[in-house]
């Protein structure tokens, strides 16, 4: 553990709902991250992704607007070591190996529990 | 493999010890050729001591005898040559064994003496002048030289004389120390050749026993490459290892041949493999997945979960079969010091397992569906068809009027049996008298749903889904039949003059089916049916239906019985209906066995409808009106024809429902009697359940 | 004429989403059929399906029954707008379930929130609608299946 990994890291929420961005906000892996911004959809994502630089990312795949593969791609475009957890319904596996493929780093299956959602962060914050 | 890491070590060590004793040997060689050349020098300097040895007495002759020459007067030029050659053969002799001599302290002593003789002989050695006078008148005499030389060789004859005895024994001294030095070299030399050849000689062991292990594991490791091969070779999935670029590697089991029809796999390219076999889209995702393993971002349970190829449908290997197959592919990171290694992927034709699974929906389904439902109603009477739908849609309705209820505890879920129950059962008995076996089949598969459910511990609506597919399934059915029938035009025909006219056909039907599925031979009579008014027609239908089935099941006994009994081979079921003064009036009876009471009672107790005690106590009449009560079955197999336990209930709560009471009579072995009695007009007939 | 086992998908996705979220499963009540067009609770949210089969299926709930569900999410905020999110990912589950099995026999668009006076669900032509009560603590909501 260097002082590095034990920084507050920027988190952006890319989801259309607010119970999710509330529910990331409760976890206890929530002392490591300040949330910069959220988002609805793929085309705000990207503005927002612009306007706040964030570390780490969660991302809902089915969003209106822009799909959210093509939202990763884009942001680990613009910076590399960026940390993307997927956060979707999405269950069919070519949308999830397409996601890690892209650059995403892990995936939570919607619906979740507390604990996955912690364990998913803790090992995204890794 | 993990067992080998030890054995490897024991050659080793035995190498090093071997490069040790190669080493000590090489030494032991040294130090021999060593002790050798001085052994060879210590011989050489014994054999100049033992010849030095004689020079004391030597000395003593030598001058004794130059001075006796001198009294004489004889010629000295030999003797003082000789001398001078003997003394000086001493010096080198003696120069040589100080070069070579290890033990100085013994020589010191001769040396010393030595040096008393050379300065005593020095002036002998030393003369070179006439020693005698020649004279013609006098003898020879002496010249003053002579007396010199003379006087000098009696002062080196004195002292060779006084030091002979100990100057042998000092050379002895040397010699004999020369001698021991020599012998200890030659024992250490013969105990350094032993240990030589000792070493050698367990050199040679550790060679040998070094090749023989090598071989026995090279034994061993043949063996196991052995083993391998044939777990390779036997084993029934497929196994193989991918590279970093997607390349099978050169180790595969041999039922990857059987899978993908080829041989070719060292080398060749995972896309290759699964080309032509499953679709490319999936192929793509599959690389992008083996890719995603090697990244090793994600762990491997995470990873599990999103295999592209956990159940993936291949197309067959043999050109000439289009019968799909199904592969399980299953990956593994094999790790190593520096990350990932390669990929290991076993893949499992579960074509059988997921046959069984399309196999048992596919029978649920139906397949010959379409057909059935066409031989059945083709073989129908319009009119009775057309009925028999009106008659399922109204009953499917009331079973999903029941389903709709609310329910959410057990008891809530257990109450709508009962009425599911009969619900289905009369539509069951219905749809089998008009030969409509598809739709009797689903009505079964539906029964038997529900009455499954009547075992459960606990209901919930869980177990209510698959009632609820299967009775949309059932609609569905039914709305089938009705579009075909429709096209067929064979409901196109207004209803019947009177509506019971189309009651005798579906009852004769009925028995004809029944004779010949309980091998009984049975005729059945019907009257008066064209007096049914049309607002009992529906329920009358159902009674008679069941009241007939019974009558066919239970009623008429086999042909042998019959004829033990006096009776015609055929059993007679007859109908009739027939106006009363205060109504109507329906007969139903057959000349079969008759409700035995005692059979009644038995069947009550055992399906649980009365205790033991209320049985004893109960008298014939009681006993026979257990047959309406709503659970009650004689028949311990379930078949389409009765049992179950729902029948007569059903029959007396429809012809009470109708504001009619239902009566039966009986005699063992004689006959069986139920007679109905319903009020004239029929205006509450609309109400079944 | 929907198979068994596709009707036990919706449901799983639903159930499963009350056990997940709210750490207290929900149990479904008796299902049945409906032939007319079914009027939906407040808030609903909706997906519909293309492909092998077409229609939608949709989550529909009273207010009080999501009021008490986000309350066992630890959600403080009630309003309108949560209320929507909430049957959205109701929706977004079921979703998430049916695109597991089903695969590619279903295209399944993203959910969509109905709520407030919304028309009612027609069933597909020549199809029953399924109507499976969702009973969670003392109240119920309805998964509607309209698939043909």
């Amino acid at each position: 553990m260097n002082a590095a990994t034990d920084a507050i890291l920027k988190l952006l929420i890319v989801d259309d709902s607010n119970l999710i961005r509330r529910r990331v906000e409760r976890s206890q892996r929530f002392d490591r991250l300040r949330l910069v911004g959220s988002a609805g959809d793929g085309v705000e994502a990207m503005a927002a992704f612009s306007r706040t630089d964030p570390d780490v990312v969660t991302m809902d795949l089915t969003m209106p607007q822009m799909d959210g593969i093509e939202c990763i791609r884009r942001m680990v475009a613009l910076k590399p070591s960026v940390r993307i957890l997927v956060i979707s319904a999405l269950a069919d596996k070519a949308t999830a190996i397409e996601a890690m493929a892209s650059g995403a780093n892990g995936f939570l299956n919607k619906p979740f529990t507390e604990r996955q959602l912690n364990d998913a962060l803790a090992e995204l914050l890794r | 493999m993990s067992s080998a890491a030890p054995v490897d070590r024991r050659p080793v060590l035995l190498i090093a010890i071997g490069a040790m004793l190669a080493a000590a040997l090489g030494m032991a060689l040294g130090s021999g050729f060593r002790l050798a050349t001085r052994l060879r020098e210590d011989i050489a300097a014994v054999q100049a001591a033992s010849a030095l040895q004689a020079y004391p007495d030597e000395l003593v002759r030598e001058v004794s005898g130059l001075r006796e020459r001198l009294e004489v007067r004889a010629y000295t030029g030999r003797a003082l040559t000789t001398l001078r050659d003997s003394t000086r053969a001493f010096s080198d002799r003696l120069q040589a064994l100080a070069a070579i001599d290890h033990d100085p302290a013994t020589l010191a002593p001769v040396r010393r003496r030595w040096h008393v003789y050379r300065e005593t002989l020095a002036p002998v050695l030393a003369f070179h002048g006439e020693p005698y006078v020649d004279s013609d008148t006098a003898a020879t005499r002496l010249s003053s030289d002579g007396h010199r030389l003379y006087a000098n060789l009696e002062r080196a004859r004195l002292l060779a004389l006084a030091n002979t005895h100990r100057f042998g024994g000092e050379l002895a001294a040397v010699t004999q120390g020369l001698q021991s030095s020599a012998s200890t070299a030659a024992a250490r030399l013969r105990l350094l050749l032993l240990a030589g050849v000792l070493a050698a000689l367990v050199l040679a062991a550790i060679a040998a026993w070094l090749l023989l292990s090598r071989a026995r594991h090279e034994r061993a490791a043949q063996e196991a490459r052995e083993r391998t091969r044939d777990i390779l070779r036997t084993v029934r999935e497929g196994f193989f290892l991918l590279d970093a670029e997607h390349r099978i590697g050169s180790v595969w089991s041999d039922a990857l041949t059987r899978m993908f029809g080829r041989e070719d796999f060292a080398g060749l390219g995972f896309r290759e493999l699964l080309a032509g076999l499953v679709p490319a889209p999936t192929i793509a995702t599959a690389l992008k997945y083996v890719d995603l393993l090697w990244g090793d971002r994600a762990n491997e349970n995470l990873m599990k979960t999103i295999n592209p190829l956990s159940q993936v449908e291949a197309r067959s290997v043999d050109p000439q079969s289009h019968e799909p197959r199904y592969l399980q592919f299953d990956f593994h990171r094999v790790t190593g010091l520096h990350g990932v290694k390669y990929v290991l992927c076993s893949v499992v034709d579960v074509t059988s397992n997921v046959a069984l699974a399309r196999e048992l929906q596919e029978s649920q389904n139906g397949a010959n569906a379409q057909l059935d439902m066409l031989i059945g109603m083709t073989r129908t009477d319009p009119l009775q068809l057309a009925s028999f739908l009106d008659t399922a849609d109204a009953g499917l309705q009331l079973v999903n009027a029941i389903l709709k209820e609310p329910a959410r505890s057990d008891a809530e879920f257990r109450r709508k049996l009962g009425g599911l129950m009969r619900e289905l059962h009369t539509l069951k008995g219905e749809a089998s008298a008009l030969e409509l076996g598809g739709v009797a089949e689903r009505l079964h598969a539906l029964e038997s749903r529900v009455s499954g459910c009547e075992s459960r511990a606990t209901l919930t609506g869980d177990d209510f889904l698959p009632i609820v597919a299967k009775l949309d399934e059932l609609v569905a059915y039914l709305r089938g039949i009705r579009e075909i029938a429709a096209r067929l035009e064979l409901t196109g025909d207004p209803a019947p003059a009177s509506p019971g006219d189309s009651i005798a056909p579906i009852l004769q039907a009925a028995a004809a089916r029944l004779a010949a599925e309980h091998r009984k031979a049975l005729r059945i009579e019907c009257a008066g049916f064209d007096a049914i008014p049309p607002a009992f027609a529906k329920a009358l239908k159902d009674c008679l239906v069941q009241l007939v089935r019974n009558a066919a099941v239970h009623g008429i006994e086999d042909p042998e019985l019959r004829r033990t009994r006096s009776k015609s081979d055929v059993g007679l079921v007859s109908a009739r209906f027939a106006r009363t003064p205060d109504g109507y009036e329906l007969t139903v009876e057959d000349d079969g066995a008759g409700i035995a009471p005692d059979t009644v009672k038995a069947a009550a107790v055992r399906s649980g409808l009365i205790t033991e005690a209320e049985a004893a106590a109960m008298d014939t009449r009681a006993a026979i009106a257990l047959i309406f009560r709503a659970g009650f079955s004689t028949m311990s197999d379930v078949s389409l024809g009765a049992g179950r336990g729902v029948g007569m209930d059903v029959v007396a709560r429809t012809i009470r429902a109708l504001g009619g009471r239902i009566g039966v009579a009986t005699a063992p072995g004689k006959y069986t009697r139920f007679r109905i009695h319903l009020p004239p007009g029929g205006a509450a007939a609309t109400a079944v359940a | 004429m929907l198979h068994e086992r596709e009707l036990k998908v919706f449901v799983e996705g639903t159930t499963n989403f009350f056990e997940v979220a709210a750490q207290q499963p929900a149990s479904i009540g008796s299902p049945y059929l409906v032939e007319e067009p079914l009027a939906l609770h407040e808030y609903s949210g909706l997906i519909e399906v293309t492909g092998k089969r077409e229609g939608v299926v949709c989550f529909t709930a009273p207010k009080t029954m999501l009021a008490v569900l986000l309350m066992k999410m630890h959600e403080t905020d009630f309003g309108h707008e949560t209320m929507r999110d909430l049957v959205g990912e109701v929706a977004n589950t079921i979703s998430g379930n049916a695109r597991r099995d089903f695969g590619n026999d279903f295209r399944i668009s993203p959910p969509r929130v109905l709520f407030g006076e919304t028309p009612p669900i027609e069933p597909r032509p020549g199809a029953r609608t399924f109507v499976i009560p969702i009973h969670w603590r003392s109240h119920s909501a309805k998964l509607v299946v309209a698939l043909g």
